[in-house]
């Protein structure tokens, strides 16, 4: 058979095939814009078809003209036919109720880890700079210093004032940036074999730390703890998350197993970005906490810690616990 | 598929199998192509930043905020959001006829176009990229860290190849048999004749002059010869 011969008498199978992709890849739901029903059955078969009709038109080595309009027509068919569905209401609903929880159990060892190298940095450098202020200069300049003493002072001008909405938003703004910036790193830094997750955790853990225990020092506890506490079972759990997913692919790196070192690290990204899901979440509940609720001034600390104390309980179970029993 | 160990070589092509048995081929796209996609984007951010901005100084301190938002989107989601879209590329990535894929040709998921995107952040170590352009030149498949990760796969969307045209060449039967391969190569030449100049065509027709019975010959007389048999393997008689 000749490839005109070829061409002739599949041509309209595949001008059909053709027709039925391209009405696929604009429909919704399997419905033709008309709102009819496309003949899913029809197009599986013409398609079959295809790609036995490639695979002939290969092995008989006809013009590339002929096996590159068969290979397109299944290349197209391949991507409609395969392509899974990643959204809707119940796959969210399954993520927020068990898949996330689960995965982050299921990374337990990673989360410790991520949790000792955040927390050990916070507490050194938190107690070191309480007792010798001075030391605060050695992680941020005195520009900065003196800013966080402005943004976390009694003084007359900031107590009594409510900040103006907008203002309000403006940070809410400026917390998404940062805050979700510095755990994405935390989780991409994983890559260099975990080293970077581990750095980035222990800087920002010395970072707070050293805030935390100069204000502290400064007498200015109260407002800055306050403010804290509520976000930070979001923020800093986000935070100690992305790390536990950057130091799991850069285990999956280092101890590959049974795997080449890339199936490895396909498989490690696969489970952990589960958790890069929730993460994302997580800083976004904070970020909106902490511009609407930890910054009110006008909510006295009492009320702030009480609230606080729930929401970290919550937080904690909602990890520990939740889907559990779920299959 | 016939191939040769010299394309094998010089030939960046990924090939996917899929369940119906038969092999999908990929062409990765490499490092010009993919810098010129992200200055492309980079220009569509800075455009859609700066046009957001000139309205959102019209309503102050919100407007600010969604700013400040809209940055933070555009860096970590432009991405996703257009890799998920039908399209699967940012309009960079399309003007220059480019898709990410998964590695077995299938569309991008989300997840790993969320994980491919974050990763981003480690490519651009150590300064600008640095990380994502070494990767992108030692691989064959011009990966950078983040599809390393996510198994994903930059190539470039099919083009269609125009069909021969040779209307106006009487066809010829060959002097001698040829092998499913040299019919290849004959096809190739006849598929290309009309992009070269007829210089070039008469010489690599001249090469091919055994099979029209005109060996030693060359000149646009045989060239046509060659053609027609080119002709008569495609089945017009």
């Amino acid at each position: 058979m000749t490839p005109l011969q070829f061409e002739q008498q599949h041509q309209q199978e595949w001008l059909e095939l053709q027709a039925l992709l391209s009405q696929l890849h604009k429909s919704l739901r399997g419905r033709s814009r008309e709102g009819k029903p496309i003949a899913g059955e029809r197009v599986a078969a013409l398609y079959r078809r295809a790609c036995e009709q490639l695979a002939l038109a290969r092995a008989r080595a006809y013009p590339a003209y002929l096996i590159d309009r068969l290979e397109q027509l299944t290349a197209d068919g391949h991507q409609l036919i395969y392509q899974r569905s990643e959204f809707g209401y119940e796959k969210l609903k399954r993520m927020v109720g068990v898949e996330f929880p689960r995965a982050v159990r299921a990374h337990s060892a990673y989360v410790w880890l991520a949790l000792a190298v955040f927390a050990i940095p916070t507490l050194v450098l938190g107690f070191l700079v309480y007792f010798r202020p001075e030391l605060i200069l050695s992680v941020v300049d005195t520009y900065t210093a003196q800013s966080f003493e402005q943004m976390y002072s009694k003084s007359a001008a900031a107590i009594g004032h409510n900040r103006a909405a907008d203002t309000d938003w403006q940070m809410f703004g400026f917390y998404i940036r940062n805050n979700i910036g510095i755990s994405f790193r935390c989780f991409a830094g994983g890559l260099f074999a975990g080293l970077g997750s581990l750095f980035f955790l222990a800087f920002n853990g010395a970072y707070t730390g050293a805030i935390g225990g100069y204000l502290t020092q400064k007498g200015l506890g109260e407002t800055f703890y306050s403010f804290v506490v509520t976000h930070s079972a979001f923020e800093l759990t986000a935070i100690v998350l992305s790390g536990a997913a950057g130091l799991r692919l850069g285990h999956a790196l280092l101890v590959p197993g049974r795997y080449t070192r890339l199936q490895s690290l396909v498989r490690a990204s696969k489970e952990s970005t589960v958790i890069i899901y929730g993460v994302v979440a997580f800083l976004l509940i904070a970020a909106s906490i902490e511009a609407f609720w930890s910054s009110a001034r006008w909510i006295p600390p009492l009320m702030k810690y009480a609230v606080a104390a729930l929401v970290w309980t919550a937080v904690i179970s909602y990890l520990t616990l939740q889907g559990r029993g779920a299959r | 598929m016939q191939q040769g160990t010299s394309a094998e070589v010089l030939d960046t092509i990924v090939t996917a199998e899929t369940p119906e048995g038969i092999l999908l081929e990929l062409r990765p796209a490499g490092l010009p192509a993919r810098c010129y996609a992200f200055l492309i984007d980079l220009l569509v951010r800075l455009a859609l930043l700066y046009a957001f901005e000139i309205a959102a100084l019209a309503a102050g301190g919100l407007g600010i905020a969604l700013t400040i938002i809209l940055v933070f989107v555009l860096e970590w989601f432009y991405p996703v959001i257009f890799e998920l879209s039908r399209w699967g590329a940012t309009p960079g990535k399309r003007s220059l006829g480019l898709r990410v894929v998964m590695d077995n040709g299938l569309p991008v998921t989300p997840a790993a176009s969320l994980t491919r995107n974050l990763l981003r952040a480690a490519d651009f170590l150590p300064f600008f990229y640095a990380f994502a352009v070494v990767s992108m030149l030692l691989r064959r498949d011009s990966k950078r860290l983040g599809d390393l990760a996510a198994a994903t796969l930059v190539v470039y969307q099919p083009t269609p190849t125009a069909r021969i045209a040779l209307e106006e060449i009487a066809p010829l039967a060959p002097a001698v048999a040829l092998t499913p391969r040299d019919q290849a190569a004959l096809m190739a030449l006849a598929a290309r004749a009309t992009r070269l100049t007829a210089a070039r065509v008469d010489e690599l027709a001249a090469l091919a002059a055994p099979i029209s019975g005109d060996s030693g010959r060359s000149g646009p007389e045989v060239t046509r010869r060659v053609l027609g048999v080119a002709q008569w393997y495609l089945g017009r008689r």
